[in-house]
């Protein structure tokens, strides 16, 4: 596979580079702890917002190019299945607006500090919520993404084969598109605590 | 993880497939078919699923016309698929061309040995075969330069490398080059489905190493009962053997050593199914080949059974093998329909419910 | 020979029934062929066929005196010029059509010999025919004429001759009458006479033939 040679490279370079410190007495300087306290909150909270929408979109899209060219290829000698399944385009569409909601819910909770006060627990606290958050819904949307498109493809086929499949089909489908709705609901919930930077 | 990949670039061609795979004549077409009286009759009702590609026949064409009509319908699809695929999709569908090419280059060998002029042939060379450089093979007048055209020109040069020289080509009967060369063609695919990162670990390698262990075996076997009362001897008959398979090596060693019906039943028993068809058209019991009671020959009942693994490769998405799937169902309709224009030309009806319909 | 026909047209009859069966038959076995092989292999047929299997043979049989041409039909059994056509697929179905037609060739070769025998008979008794018919109608009845008219020929002259003769008997009877009166009128005379000459001798008259007595004429024949 293509990614076999980046990855060797990545782990042989730091192991290099780790053992280098470690036998230079520097050891120390690989600080976790040290590390995750020196990054500024907005870094965390940005980081968070731009993973929200990002892998959200991600989702989106990858879901729509699924359906999309599955729909597509159907369509050719089922014209009929063109409008049913904008459903399937539809509810993978939901997933980056999922996305675009929480990265506005985030992105309120933004604001201007002092150089001094951004260190502050409250403001730590905040950084980490919104960094996880937007993890969090950035991976359930993708994930979501992917499942409403691999099932949205296969039930674009399903209609061209027989129209009555469709419904049951699309019954599976909002399954798969509740799992972006559980990502939201948990970002809500983790961020819902967090206070605004001050 | 086939289904995160496979429809950025593949996609559009399956969905093509399935849609040409839903206008597969059905159980119901085949019943109006039969009702037909002319060949007229029979043409109306292929009008829906074949419709311009009929319109040039003249009325009451021959039985030959209209499977010339429907195969040219089955290249033009396959054509357009061919050119929508890219990257190991197109690389998977040449390799179903390669099936077809295997008997233009036989059919040109065949020319070339008598000394025919032939660019004649190129008419009679399957459509799905043709590749840009075919009529280059046609400027060889002795089988030393066809031979070296082949190996320079077509794809297949890899099939014949190794396994076939120029003075096999001259010396050895037409059917032996080909078969030679539809094992080395078998394998190739086995190998590809098996070991193309695309394909490895995919519904793609599961469904299309059963579909080509089942081409593999039943081409094993035929050849093993074609070749009785023939000069083919049992050494060169082994060659002839792909090497994969549900026979092999066990099944395809005793087959190798069959010279009755009885040893061929007894070699194919390692398989249950194969087992079965033996049973059910009874050469065990000694009523050779005409078939059983039902009238179906061990012919009917492999593409019987091709048919239905066929029909199921549709329960699987992302994989190019429906299409493969699809051109075998289509082969099998045009042979069907075919099988029924024939019975209504020659008033033979009380056969003609032996055709094969899985849909 | 016309015990011959009717039996030939029959078995032309019969063999023409089995011919319209056994092409029946072997189409049909040619459609399975490729049903079962899919594809055209008549090329590779055509090639890889290079000695007869089936052979005819001519023999001479002789029918009344009509030489007529007998086709025998055989087959090489040893040649199997396309025994591998169809290895991969079909070529159950590629021999067992062969077989068909076989026969169906064999039926063809008797209906040849049976069709070939007819038009030589047929020709042969047209021939008789004209014949026959030349005579019957052209020279019988010249001939027969030919005879009429001799008869007729025949007749006329014999009534001719009768006539003639009655004409001869009245002239001589006439004659005769006339003779007769003179000689009685001699007689007289001389009776008279006698008895001045007594002794002069009697003359007999000649004996004329009677003819309309009991003796025929002989027949006159030309």
């Amino acid at each position: 596979m293509g990614l076999v040679y980046p990855a060797g490279a990545a782990t042989v370079s730091l192991l290099v580079i780790g053992g280098y410190m470690l036998f230079h007495g520097d050891g120390e300087q690989f600080n976790v702890g040290q590390f995750l306290e020196s990054v500024s909150p907005y870094a965390w909270a940005n980081i968070g917002i731009a993973m929200c929408i990002g892998l959200s979109v991600v989702g989106a899209a990858w879901g729509i190019f699924l359906t999309g060219s599955s729909i597509v290829g159907g369509g050719v000698k089922a014209p009929r299945i063109r409008t049913k399944n904008l459903i399937s385009i539809i509810f993978c569409e939901v997933v980056a607006i999922y996305g675009v909601i929480m990265a506005i819910v985030f992105s309120s909770k933004l604001n201007l500090v002092g150089d001094d006060e951004i260190f502050s627990g409250s403001n730590q606290y905040t950084g980490y919520a919104l960094f996880w958050g937007g993890i969090t819904v950035g991976m359930c949307n993708l994930i979501c993404g992917i499942s409403v498109g691999i099932n949205g493809s296969s039930a674009a086929l399903a209609d061209a084969a027989d129209g009555s499949l469709f419904v049951k089909i699309l019954v599976i489908e909002i399954f798969s598109s509740v799992l972006g709705l559980f990502g939201l609901i948990i970002g809500l919930l983790v961020t819902q605590k967090a206070n605004e930077f001050k | 993880m086939e289904g995160l990949f496979f429809n950025v670039n593949s996609g559009y061609v399956e969905g093509i497939v399935r849609g040409y795979r839903n206008s597969l004549l059905t159980g119901q077409h085949y019943n109006n078919l039969t009702q037909c009286e002319t060949i007229d009759d029979v043409k109306l009702q292929l009008a829906p699923a074949y419709g311009d590609f009929l319109a040039a026949l003249p009325p009451n064409p021959s039985t030959s016309a209209l499977a010339g009509k429907m195969t040219d319908k089955l290249v033009a699809e396959f054509r357009y698929v061919l050119t929508q695929a890219t990257g190991s999709t197109a690389r998977f569908l040449e390799y179903l061309t390669y099936g077809y090419m295997i008997d233009n280059i036989a059919l040109l060998i065949t020319g070339t040995l008598h000394e025919r002029d032939t660019r004649e042939l190129l008419e009679r060379c399957h459509p799905l075969g043709w590749f840009e450089t075919l009529p280059v093979l046609c400027v060889a007048t002795n089988i030393e330069e066809l031979y070296n055209s082949v190996l320079i020109e077509t794809p297949l040069a890899g099939y014949f490398k190794g396994s076939l020289s120029h003075q096999d080509l001259d010396e050895l009967n037409i059917e032996i080059v080909r078969n030679t060369l539809y094992k080395n063609y078998l394998e190739d695919f086995y190998q590809f489905v098996n070991t193309h990162p695309d394909f490895k670990g995919t519904p793609t390698q599961e469904v299309m190493s059963e579909l080509l262990e089942f081409e593999a075996d039943r081409r094993a076997i035929n050849i093993t009962l074609n070749s009785f009362g023939t000069e083919l001897s049992k050494q060169e008959r082994r060659k002839l053997y792909p090497e994969f398979g549900k026979l092999y090596p066990e099944g395809s060693l005793m087959l190798s050593r069959a010279d009755d019906l009885e040893s061929v039943s007894l070699a194919v028993s390692i398989s249950a199914d194969y087992k079965a068809f033996f049973d059910a058209v009874g050469l065990t019991q000694g009523a050779g080949f005409g078939g059983g009671a039902d009238g179906k020959s061990l012919e009917d009942m492999f593409y019987q059974k091709e048919m239905e693994m066929s029909k199921v490769v549709f329960t699987r998405q992302f994989t190019p093998a429906v299409v493969y799937a699809w051109m075998r169902l289509k082969e099998q309709e045009i042979r069907n329909v075919t099988w029924i224009a024939e019975c209504i030309a020659q008033h033979q009806k009380e056969r003609i419910g032996n055709f094969i319909s899985v849909f | 020979m016309s015990g011959a026909v009717p039996e030939i047209t029959r078995r032309i009859d019969e063999a023409k029934q089995k011919m319209g069966r056994v092409m029946q038959i072997a189409a049909f076995s040619l459609a399975e062929v490729s049903y079962a092989v899919g594809g055209d292999i008549g090329y590779q047929i055509q090639e890889s066929a290079k000695q007869a299997r089936f052979r005819v043979r001519a023999k001479q049989d002789n029918v009344s005196g009509v030489l007529l041409p007998h086709f025998e039909s055989y087959t090489e059994e040893g040649i199997n010029d396309f025994g591998l056509t169809g290895l991969g697929k079909g070529g159950q179905q590629v021999q067992r059509s062969r077989e068909t037609y076989a026969r169906a060739v064999e039926t063809l070769v008797e209906l040849a010999s049976l069709q070939t025998a007819f038009v030589i008979l047929d020709e042969v008794i047209k021939v008789v025919n004209r014949r026959v018919n030349a005579i019957e109608h052209v020279i019988i009845p010249r001939t027969e004429n030919t005879i009429k008219y001799i008869m007729s020929e025949l007749d006329e002259v014999d009534r001719e001759e009768f006539y003639r003769l009655k004409k001869v008997s009245n002239k001589k009877q006439r004659d005769i009458a006339a003779a007769d009166a003179e000689m009685e009128a001699r007689r007289a005379a001389a009776q008279e006479k006698e008895g001045q000459k007594a002794l002069e001798p009697e003359k007999e008259a000649p004996d004329a033939p009677d003819v309309l007595g009991e003796q025929e004429d002989a027949d006159v024949i030309f």
